[in-house]
């Protein structure tokens, strides 16, 4: 009965541990807030859906029985967002008392994968409620061969990678149920849960940090006034570095325009990991930068097909903070010139190395972090506009760590997992996740600018089976 | 080689240590890397100087340059500088990048970068200068290193002259990189097993495209970057420049240098023996000074300098402060050869009364042999006698090729050649400069050489040369 293939259902429990103390904070983090609060429904949209491919249809109860328990142990899926009256505070989670998994979770017929991937398009444009836990799944049956999980994801509940860690977490090992498994600890509901006391409370700190801010303000002046040349220069500096930021890019591309923005598109590709990585390796980058220099391959397909010449798009990257080769704890959105005039793989990624390593160079790279808690004291419309302002690349490219071995839900076996991501104001957004040895590639395309989808899809095809080969 | 920062000592030992062969590649970055500070900037200055520049492009210029500054596009001023190039002969502008190197740029070189760029060619790496200056900066500073291969933007020049044009773009940031994948593929180099240097943040690219990356003296952007990417950053010290202190010490030592003189003299005139004048007034014209501007002398087999005299003394020749440097040396009883116009020239009077040197005059060589047979007399005499081989002083530390007279001399007169290494005067006194700055002299002095004849001479000299190279690569301990 029991999976002798799989790992001891002591690494589950670890696993499921983790889960439950995941998300711990109460407030939303400044970018968090930013975004939350930003929010233009679907073009400056925060949602991130994840595709699940599974080998069977999971017992239907005992899917829902899964969920039920997963809500449970992260209570942060049973949370959500609440709003001071007036900004003076960030926004913070609270126990939803009217919480319904009915609500969150259902399940539909579909009679093929491409109507599956159109539905899951469909799921990811509706907006969110933004009263309930934001989140939303959909169990897809009727597939030839299995079903599809269906996750839609607030960016303010969970990033793409902090999605893709918690479904990790959350499967499990082995494809029989495990009869006792954790459950979360009742979490006392945050005190200052009503809008109101929420923006006084907000005030009260604000009124209480004014000596110290203004002990600050005045250090500053302070060294303005005594160093006025090495205060100058540094403001200087970063300014030049804000400016090569936001506009030393390649121009867009004509041939992925007009973007509106309000039409997805849904694109998967699976593929051998170990290709990938033996022509980042060759290249001298990381699997990240492999994965960039693979969509501008695609894109270089598309562009030769179309008979466009255009040498560089701009794409935006993840760059990590913290150290250049690993996955670091912090992140900074950036774009870079990606080259569509490079032919070799190997070349192209390490020419997309070199550009993303060069970002390293730029004091300004966390400039949306520290100007996040600024603009959240503002109209929302203006950290919208700011967001917009943010020179929006061609295609955003991610690469995200899936579940390193074999994993099952409800005891339906986990094939592949797909994240599609947000488009804001990019004409593609592509996500590949590692799941064992396999890379899946998920590519959200903004429709309306792209004149022929099924020349884009083969493209990429094309160009995933020449890091293949 | 000794005289090294042990940072610098580290990266060549790590050189020497890894692997070796034409499939490993170092690539070294020009302007801030190689030499220190701008070389763009002195061709610009030179162009200022010469009035080449209308009002309205040096505004063009200044205005270019400061937007980049500002994180506008840092290519530009280079484009700015090219166009306004149009129609200028290639020939012209080449020789100006002679004689610049010459006045000014070969001061600039980074005496351990040198060092670095003859450990990678000891260990048998393809050497290249990767940068986006043109070859008229980099050629004769990658001459003067011995470095065969250039990276560097092109100019389009049609008919022999700058079409104000690049010939693709110009190798800066991302095409610097691109420029040096493509070089390694044509010549069959291991990326993985490289080395490139690099100062400015536009160099990540260039540098994150080898195995071995090292930010060599960055700029604060790239310093960061380097921190946060783990490459290893390397801080080579620059060439002295001439500081007030110095000017002002250099000015002390020159009144010290006539006090001694004079002193010197008027005790030989008072002991009625102008022999021990001279030599007297050459202990204390230049000891005084070089004590007064702080150099002092670091001299190894001093001893050789008295076993042999009388001798002909030969040393490699960079500055100007290697004349006082070999008085202190030589200390007594002996006399150079001077070319005749040098006579009249102020500054070596006081000289010639002092050691009353040979003066030959090279446009007449019947009374330059003349004066040469008087010469042999003297040395038979017991008179010394200090040449420098190379004729002329040299730009650089690199040594010039040896001309024969020195060595004709001393098979004539049949005295051994002592032979006198000089490092790093041509640091502490620059060519063309009057400034002394204080430091240490190394010195020194190799086995003698007896009996000269003109039948082995050739192969003997070019044996000396050999000697004189290698004890300048690798400094005796």
């Amino acid at each position: 009965m029991s999976d002798t293939s799989s790992p001891s259902s002591s690494e589950d429990f670890e696993r499921w541990g983790g889960a439950a103390a995941w998300s711990a904070g109460t407030e939303l983090t400044p970018m968090q807030t930013l975004l939350w609060r930003a929010e233009r429904h679907p073009v400056q949209s925060s949602t991130t859906t994840v595709v699940i491919d599974l080998d069977r249809i999971p017992d239907w109860k005992r899917f829902v029985a899964a969920t039920e328990w997963g809500t449970g142990l992260v209570r942060r899926l049973r949370q959500r967002v609440v709003e001071p009256v007036v900004p003076t505070a960030a926004p913070t989670w609270a126990d939803d008392p009217t919480f319904d998994l009915a609500y969150h979770l259902r399940r539909e017929r579909v009679a093929s994968r491409e109507e599956m991937l159109a539905a899951a398009a469909q799921v990811a444009l509706r907006p969110f409620d933004r009263s309930r836990p934001l989140w939303e799944a959909v169990l897809f049956e009727g597939l030839p061969d299995g079903a599809a999980y269906v996750l839609k994801i607030h960016h303010a509940l969970a990033d793409p990678l902090g999605t893709v860690q918690l479904l990790s977490m959350l499967q499990s090992g082995r494809r029989a149920h495990t009869a006792r498994k954790p459950v979360g600890e009742d979490q006392v509901a945050p005190a200052a849960a009503d809008p109101v006391d929420l923006a006084v409370g907000g005030l009260r700190t604000d009124v209480a940090t004014l000596p110290g801010a203004a002990r600050a303000t005045a250090r500053a002046l302070g060294l303005a006034a005594t160093r006025p040349q090495a205060v100058l220069a540094s403001t200087l500096r970063y300014g030049a570095s804000v400016r090569r930021l936001l506009t030393q890019t390649a121009a867009p591309s004509p041939e992925l325009s007009p973007r509106t923005g309000k039409q997805w598109s849904f694109l998967t590709f699976d593929t051998a990991l170990d290709p990938i990585r033996t022509v980042a390796r060759q290249g001298g980058g990381t699997l990240d930068d492999a994965a960039v220099a693979l969509v501008l391959g695609g894109l270089r397909r598309y562009h030769l097909r179309r008979d466009s010449p255009v040498g560089e798009i701009p794409v935006g990257v993840r760059v990590s903070l913290d150290r250049a080769d690993d996955l670091g704890n912090r992140f900074a959105q950036a774009i870079i010139s990606g080259p569509l005039s490079i032919d070799d793989p190997v070349d192209r990624v390490a020419a997309v190395r070199g550009e993303v390593l060069s970002l390293h160079t730029e004091r300004a790279l966390e400039v949306l972090d520290a100007a996040a808690p600024l603009m959240n004291r503002m109209p929302s419309f203006v950290g919208a506009s700011a967001l917009r302002t943010a020179a929006a690349p061609d295609a955003f490219v991610l690469t995200l760590p899936g579940p390193p071995r074999k994993r099952f839900m409800a005891g339906a076996e986990v094939r592949g997992m797909y994240v599609l991501g947000p488009l804001p104001g990019a004409a593609l957004t592509a996500c590949l996740v590692t799941c064992g040895d396999t890379a899946c590639i998920g590519v959200n395309v903004d429709a309306s600018a792209v004149a022929d989808l099924a020349e884009l899809e083969e493209c990429l095809a094309e160009e995933i089976a020449a890091f293949g080969g | 080689m000794s005289g090294l920062s042990t940072a610098a000592q580290e990266a060549i030992d790590a050189i020497e240590a890894g692997p070796q062969g034409p499939s490993v590649g170092a690539f070294f970055d020009l302007d801030g890397t190689l030499v220190a500070g701008y070389t763009a900037a002195t061709f610009y200055g030179d162009r200022l100087k010469g009035r080449d520049v209308s009002p309205a492009e040096f505004l063009r210029t200044v205005v270019t340059a400061v937007d980049g500054e500002l994180g506008g596009d840092p290519t530009r001023i280079a484009h700015v500088a090219f166009s306004a190039m149009r129609g200028e002969s290639e020939e012209a502008f080449a020789d100006l990048g002679e004689r610049l190197f010459r006045s000014k740029i070969a001061g600039t070189i980074r005496r351990e970068s040198r060092a670095l760029v003859m450990a990678h060619q000891r260990a048998g790496h393809t050497v290249a200068v990767a940068s986006a200056a043109t070859k008229y900066q980099i050629a004769p500073v990658a001459r003067d290193l011995g470095v065969e291969h250039l990276v560097c933007t092109q100019l389009v020049v049609e008919d022999g002259q700058f079409t104000g044009a690049t010939d693709g773009p110009m190798l800066w940031g991302r095409h610097k990189a691109s420029g040096v994948r493509a070089f390694a593929r044509e010549h069959g180099i291991d990326l993985a097993e490289s080395y490139a240097y690099g100062n400015g943040y536009e160099d990540v690219a260039f540098l994150s495209s080898v195995g071995h990356p090292t930010a060599l003296n960055p700029h604060r952007d790239l310093r960061a970057a380097a921190a946060r990417l783990g490459w290893a950053v390397l801080d080579l010290s620059d060439p002295v420049g001439g500081s007030l202190v110095a000017a002002g010490r250099t000015l002390a030592a020159l009144a010290g240098m006539n006090a001694g003189v004079g002193a010197g003299l008027a005790w030989g005139v008072a002991r009625g023996n102008l022999q021990e004048g001279r030599n007297a007034a050459v202990r204390l014209a230049t000891q005084v000074p070089m004590a007064l501007a702080g150099v002092s002398l670091d001299v190894l087999h001093q001893e050789r300098l008295w076993t042999h005299r009388p001798a002909i003394f030969v040393a490699n020749h960079q500055s100007a402060l290697d004349i006082p440097v070999l008085g202190w040396l030589l200390e007594r009883d002996f006399t150079i050869v001077a070319k005749k116009e040098a006579r009249w020239d102020p500054r070596a009077m006081v000289g010639s009364i002092v050691i009353d040197p040979a003066w030959i005059d090279r446009g007449d060589s019947e009374s330059a042999r003349a004066t040469l047979d008087g010469v042999v007399e003297r040395i038979r005499a017991g008179t010394s006698l200090m040449i420098f081989p190379e004729g002329t002083r040299s730009a650089t530390p690199v040594l010039g090729p040896f001309r024969k007279g020195a060595f004709h001399l001393a098979a004539q007169a049949g005295v051994p050649v002592v032979p006198i290494v000089l490092r790093n005067t041509g640091e502490l006194m620059r060519r063309s400069s009057l400034v002394l700055n204080p430091g240490v002299v190394d010195v020194c002095v190799l086995e003698p050489e007896t009996d000269w004849s003109t039948d082995d001479m050739s192969e003997r000299i070019a044996a000396l040369h050999t000697r004189f190279e290698e004890t300048l690569a690798r400094w005796p301990a």
